[in-house]
């Protein structure tokens, strides 16, 4: 169910999603974004590059979560802008979680920034593949079904 | 090795590229893609043959690309863009920050339709580590 803007508040939290990375995924990325660089393919690559196995690329996970968001919004033209920094790793075959919260709404705009990331869980530990970045999606005014 | 900041400004020759429905179709399965439309990173297509493939290859940098990483990306999208697609992408260095031996390039594409009119803006900063 796509959000209506009048329902957001400051604070709110996104649902969330999660995905397993696999390797078939990070493979057909590869080919389909055009982006062959092997440390995302070849797991001799990626330990020669400190790396126990491949690692997806930033784009793929960047992808993962633009692809969320426009999701949850159910428009494909309200997702204005989308600013991440990668901070760390996502090795195939970990599971990634994507989340946001709103940090602040413009009602005549009908805009709202959010602050957005992606989690996984390693070694017991939660790392950030993506944090401290923001999106900005304006959300259409609907007519009632 | 330092990269030369005089190559700040170096614009590359635009790229047009047609997004095949095909392709498209499997970028949206690799990112799990169900939303409405094509995946908005779709346009990581045009960028990366415009201008990204050009900053790993580009003699004038010398960039080596066992030493880059991708630090931050910006997509700002002025309307969505449909499967079938011709767009026309133009890449530009925008900055290079040095720091130690660690670098900053800030690659900028500006991704246009067939008429001319803007698509969207994407804004690459890659950090480049000291192979030596």
């Amino acid at each position: 169910m796509s959000p209506r803007f009048e329902d957001l508040e400051v604070g709110q939290e996104l649902p969330g999603r999660t995905r397993l990375v696999t390797r078939e995924d990070v493979r057909a990325y590869a080919e389909a974004s055009g982006d062959h660089n092997p440390l995302h393919q070849d797991d001799e690559v990626a330990r020669a590059a400190g790396f126990p196995r491949v690692v997806a690329h930033g784009m793929y996970t960047m992808g993962t979560l633009a692809s969320w968001l426009s999701e949850w919004t159910g428009d494909p033209a309200a997702l204005r802008r989308l600013h991440v920094n990668f901070r760390a790793p996502v090795l195939v075959e970990e599971t990634i979680a994507c989340g946001g919260r709103v940090r602040s709404l413009d009602p005549e705009a009908r805009t709202a920034v959010l602050e957005v990331w992606v989690t996984l869980e390693r070694d017991g530990a939660t790392e950030w593949p993506i944090r401290k970045s923001e999106a900005e999606v304006r959300l259409a005014r609907r007519s009632r079904g | 090795m330092t990269l030369n900041t005089a190559l700040e400004g170096k614009t590359y020759p635009p790229v047009r590229v047609t997004l095949d429905e095909e392709r498209v179709r499997a970028f949206a399965r690799a990112v799990g893609h169900r939303g409405p439309g094509a995946p908005p990173t779709i346009l990581t297509v045009p960028e990366i043959e415009a201008g990204l493939r050009n900053v790993v290859s580009d003699p004038e940098l010398g960039v080596d690309l066992a030493g880059v990483l991708h630090g931050e990306q910006t997509y700002e999208w002025s309307r969505p863009v449909a499967a079938g697609e011709t767009l026309t992408a133009e890449a530009s260095i925008e900055s290079i920050r040095g720091r130690g031996g660690l670098q900053f390039l800030t690659l900028r594409t500006d991704v246009r339709d067939e008429r001319g009119e803007a698509v969207a803006l994407a804004r690459s900063t890659l950090l480049i580590r000291d192979q030596e």
